[in-house]
């Protein structure tokens, strides 16, 4: 069977030609922009060339045997030194291309939400050149051959959030946010960079100077010693912390609300989080082989969960809640791939990112009929007047707490079903919790939001429902989250795993059978949890919510445990305070020392010499003369 | 030796007159002085034998450069106020020449270390406007066309600097 | 014999250089350079006859040739400044200074 082909760098080439020729026509038309329907058009056929390409790439990777599936492409030898041999090239295994293809589906969808969304706004223009470029850097990053490719996608996504989350720069906190959650992603990256100079440097022997692509990796990956591959998932790791928003280094995604709603959807559901887990999914057989490594990642995630989940119940902004439930939801697919269950966090980002963006759009609904109000204490009685977002948000919640038979029930369970089955019974029984807050808090915003009395009369009587060209993306959506879960349905209710038998070829995986009886018991502990925290929320919520200051324990999760109070005042300010020192003290003083002192040398030497300069010939003339002499005398001698 | 003679009276004209060029205020009296010093050098040329120079050295030099310089001394209409006071014109003189005794040691020395050629005759033709003309139009020819462009140029140039009066000037 | 005209040569030219840095006024100065020119010259001349060639009095004439274009010039430049500043110093021209 043949494997390369020479239509993959179309997929993220479409949409990064839309954001070149998107973003030059609006540098050159800023003073009177074009019509937005033109803008639309040009914006639409990147995502959805990128999307055709995706189905055929899909189709050709059905028709080879299951075991030797991939594409590749390579373009051009990038560099190439000592035993580092970089190709730039790209690489379709099935892991790339269900990623490939929700990305591209699901970004589709966006970009035809924002139109509407996004109508009238300034900088339209700019608006969707950014947006096509994230979705090209994304592709990369999916698509690249080996991780230094995926590396410059890796890097673009950072960049891009930070374009899009400062996207109405007008306000001096969306900058702020948007910085944070660059240097934030720095942190990552730095983990990143290492990780793969690590990996390089366990590797270069055993390449020998092959590409350093996946393919030789995977091959090679037997002779990293012990302490160098715990090493290299570690750092990586970190990189997949920033990028996925995990403890430490989760506080830049709550921020990243500052930009437009559907900016929020687009990073939520299809791209950026969700690379940290397609990394370390990528890189399976690593973390196979290093179990403390799986460990940590797996620990790190579901106290991410718990802890975004405790925050997300006391949150008052409804995209604030959105965006701690993500984080947790992150936190799970982490756990998932943390305890070698691949398939099942790999298929739980698959179905996230149907609800989630679901769960974005149909806040950017709520937020764009009620004219940017955000807080949900304002909201309330909304059902009458959105009725079509009511049902879709509903989906969504479900999906999000994972009531059967919704997407996320499949894919959490199977998450915590596999922990269980591995042995972590501790990860389990958090991850349970935690399924119950999340119910809690989603429902918590379903009534605040759409039941109950409307408590600002005056927004309230403006509320309208949204036009045709972002609820339709809603349906779809809606229709996703519905049934996606049924992709992946377990054997237990006589399904074929269709999702995770895609997957196996592209990761190592172990699987652990448990009994159908513990299966079952796990599964209806979870829907009673889940059921009970939508009583709860039901109970406190659905009739008469009352919206007292919170105090105790509640207060600190709702200042979110002061975690980036701590930041700023552990790690901001002493790193301000060194910097403030270097530039006050030691630049000026130390590095400026030698260039000002040879300033001032030529400064004095040039009064010295300056009264040899008299300006009258003649002097000239007598200088000439004296020099002659000195050198007949020195001829002279010689004579 | 009349020839001695000759050279002796020529020598001390020549380094007269170029001092009195040196060392008189009024540029008038240096004109003249320089017109000295032309003339005694013309008669060495005659006393070395080369006669088409000891003719272009009067015509050109004794006649022509003198006298523009002096056309132009008397053109500019100087007046007595005109002229630098220069007092100080001995003290830089006398400097100058303690300064400049290495530099004529020097070259005296290096004219010493010629070796000495007993005095020959030379033939009637040396010198002359044939024979010069005939090496000059035949082994000299691209240095004399040059010199001629030089010229050209020279007078382009007087006139452009000298000759155009701009009409915003004084 | 010969040495008796370089003798002479050397010492018009450095009359000539004492000229130069001794004098203010524009003419002398001039005059002083055709000075060390004619000095040139008559090394050029007493070369000549001493090898009994004639190159060396090709040579002279070029610089007679030389001479004139430069005192040609040299009285443009002079009369210029005169009529920028109406002095004959060369002290007064002095925008070198440093």
């Amino acid at each position: 069977m043949e494997h390369t082909v020479n239509y993959l760098v179309c997929i993220p080439l479409l949409p990064l030609a839309g954001a070149f020729v998107l973003g030059m026509m609006h540098m050159f038309t800023c003073k009177n922009p074009l019509p937005e329907k033109l803008y639309s058009f040009l914006a639409m056929l990147g995502p959805l060339g990128s999307l055709i390409f995706t189905l055929i790439v899909f189709a050709t990777l059905r028709e080879m045997p299951a075991e030797s599936r991939y594409l590749t492409q390579d373009l051009f030898t990038w560099f190439s030194v000592g035993d580092l041999h970089v190709d730039m090239g790209f690489f379709a295994d099935p892991l790339s291309t269900l990623f490939l293809l929700f990305v591209t589906f699901i970004g589709s969808l966006i970009h035809i939400y924002s139109i509407g969304y996004m109508a009238g706004e300034e900088n339209f223009g700019k608006y969707f050149a950014y947006f096509n470029l994230f979705l090209g850097s994304m592709l990369i990053l999916v698509l690249g051959n080996g991780p230094v490719v995926m590396f410059i996608g890796w890097e673009a996504v950072g960049l891009c959030s930070y374009l899009l989350i400062s996207f109405y720069t007008k306000e001096r906190d969306n900058v702020l946010a948007g910085n944070k959650a660059f240097i934030v992603n720095r942190v990552g990256d730095l983990g990143f960079v290492l990780g793969v100079a690590v990996l390089f440097w366990g590797l270069h022997s055993a390449l020998g100077g092959a590409g350093f692509d996946y393919l030789n990796i995977k091959a090679s990956a037997s002779s990293l010693t012990g302490g160098a591959g715990l090493a290299v998932c570690l750092l990586l790791f970190l990189g997949a912390t920033g990028k996925s928003a995990q403890i430490p280094l989760y506080v830049w995604l709550p921020d990243a609300m500052a930009g437009p709603t559907p900016v929020s959807a687009l990073i939520h559901a299809a791209t950026m989080v969700t690379a940290g887990v397609y990394m370390v999914a990528r890189f399976s057989f690593l973390y196979a082989s290093f179990p403390l490594a799986g460990d940590v990642v797996a620990w790190v995630g579901i106290l991410t969960a718990l802890l975004a989940a405790i925050i997300g119940c006391f949150q008052r902004d409804i995209k604030k809640i959105l965006a701690y439930s993500t984080v947790s939801q992150l936190g799970y697919m982490f756990a998932g791939v943390g305890v070698a269950a691949y398939s099942a966090g790999i298929f739980h980002v698959f179905t996230h990112s149907f609800f989630k963006a679901l769960l974005f759009l149909g806040a950017g609904s709520v937020i764009y009929g009620l004219h940017h109000e955000q807080d949900i204490w304002k909201m309330g009685g909304l059902k009458k007047k959105m009725p079509l977002t009511w049902i879709v948000m509903v989906i969504g919640a479900l999906a999000l707490a994972g009531f059967p038979p919704f997407a996320g029930f499949f894919s959490k369970d199977e998450i915590l079903f596999m922990a269980l089955a591995k042995g972590h019974w501790m990860i389990w029984l958090i991850g349970v919790g935690v399924a119950g807050l999340t119910a809690f808090y989603s429902f918590r915003l379903i009534f605040l939001v759409f039941h109950g009395e409307p408590r600002d009369q005056k927004s309230y009587e403006k509320a309208h429902e949204p036009p045709p060209v972002m609820t339709i993306p809603l349906i779809i959506l809606a229709v996703g989250a519905t049934f996606a879960g049924f992709f992946n349905l377990p054997s237990f209710f006589a399904g074929d795993s269709m999702v995770s038998t895609w997957l196996a070829p592209s990761l190592l995986e172990h699987h652990s059978e448990a009994s159908r009886v513990t299966e079952g018991v796990a599964m209806v502990l979870s829907i009673a949890v889940v059921l009970l925290g939508i009583f709860y929320a039901w109970k406190t919520f659905a009739f008469k919510p009352q919206d007292k200051p919170l105090t105790g324990f509640a207060k600190w999760a709702e200042d979110k445990f002061y975690v980036d109070e701590f930041y700023n005042a552990f790690i901001v300010q002493p790193w301000i305070a060194f910097g403030r020192t270097i530039s006050n003290f030691i630049e000026p003083n130390i590095v400026d020392f030698p260039i000002k002192g040879t300033a001032w040398l030529y400064g004095v030497l040039g009064m010295l010499f300056k009264v040899f300069q008299a300006g009258y010939v003649r002097v000239y003339a007598i200088y000439m003369v004296i020099g002659l002499s000195l050198m007949s005398i020195f001829l002279s001698q010689s004579l | 030796m009349y020839i001695d003679t000759l050279f002796s009276i020529f020598a001390l004209t020549a380094v007269a007159g170029s001092l009195g060029l040196v060392l008189f205020r009024h540029p008038m009296r240096s004109a003249l002085c320089l017109a000295v010093t032309m003339i005694s050098l013309a008669g060495i040329y005659a006393l070395l034998s080369a006669k088409l120079i000891f003719l272009l050295q009067l015509i050109v030099y004794a006649g022509a450069v003198t006298a523009l310089i002096v056309f132009i001394i008397m053109f500019l209409n100087l007046r007595e106020k005109d002229l630098p006071e220069e007092n100080e014109r001995f003290t830089y003189f006398i400097g100058g020449a303690v300064v400049l005794i290495p530099v004529a040691w020097f070259m005296i020395k290096v004219m010493k270390s010629i070796p000495e050629v007993k005095n020959s005759i030379v033939g009637n033709g040396f010198g002359s406007i044939k024979e010069v003309g005939q090496m000059l139009f035949t082994n000299w020819l691209v240095p004399f066309e040059i010199i001629s462009l030089l010229l050209l140029v020279t007078l382009i140039g007087a006139v452009v600097l000298a000759g155009i009066r701009r009409e915003s000037n004084d | 014999m010969i040495e008796d005209y370089l003798v002479l040569s050397v010492i018009l030219f450095c009359i000539g250089i004492l000229g130069v840095i001794s004098r203010r006024n524009v003419f002398t100065v001039l005059m002083s350079i055709e000075l060390m020119l004619n000095a040139a010259n008559l090394a050029f001349v007493a070369f000549a006859r001493l090898n009994e060639t004639m190159d060396g009095q090709i040579l002279a004439m070029m610089v007679i040739a030389v001479a004139a274009a430069e005192a040609a010039l040299g009285l443009a430049v002079i009369i210029l400044l005169h009529r920028q500043k109406g002095r004959l110093d060369s002290n007064v021209f002095s925008l070198l200074k440093g």
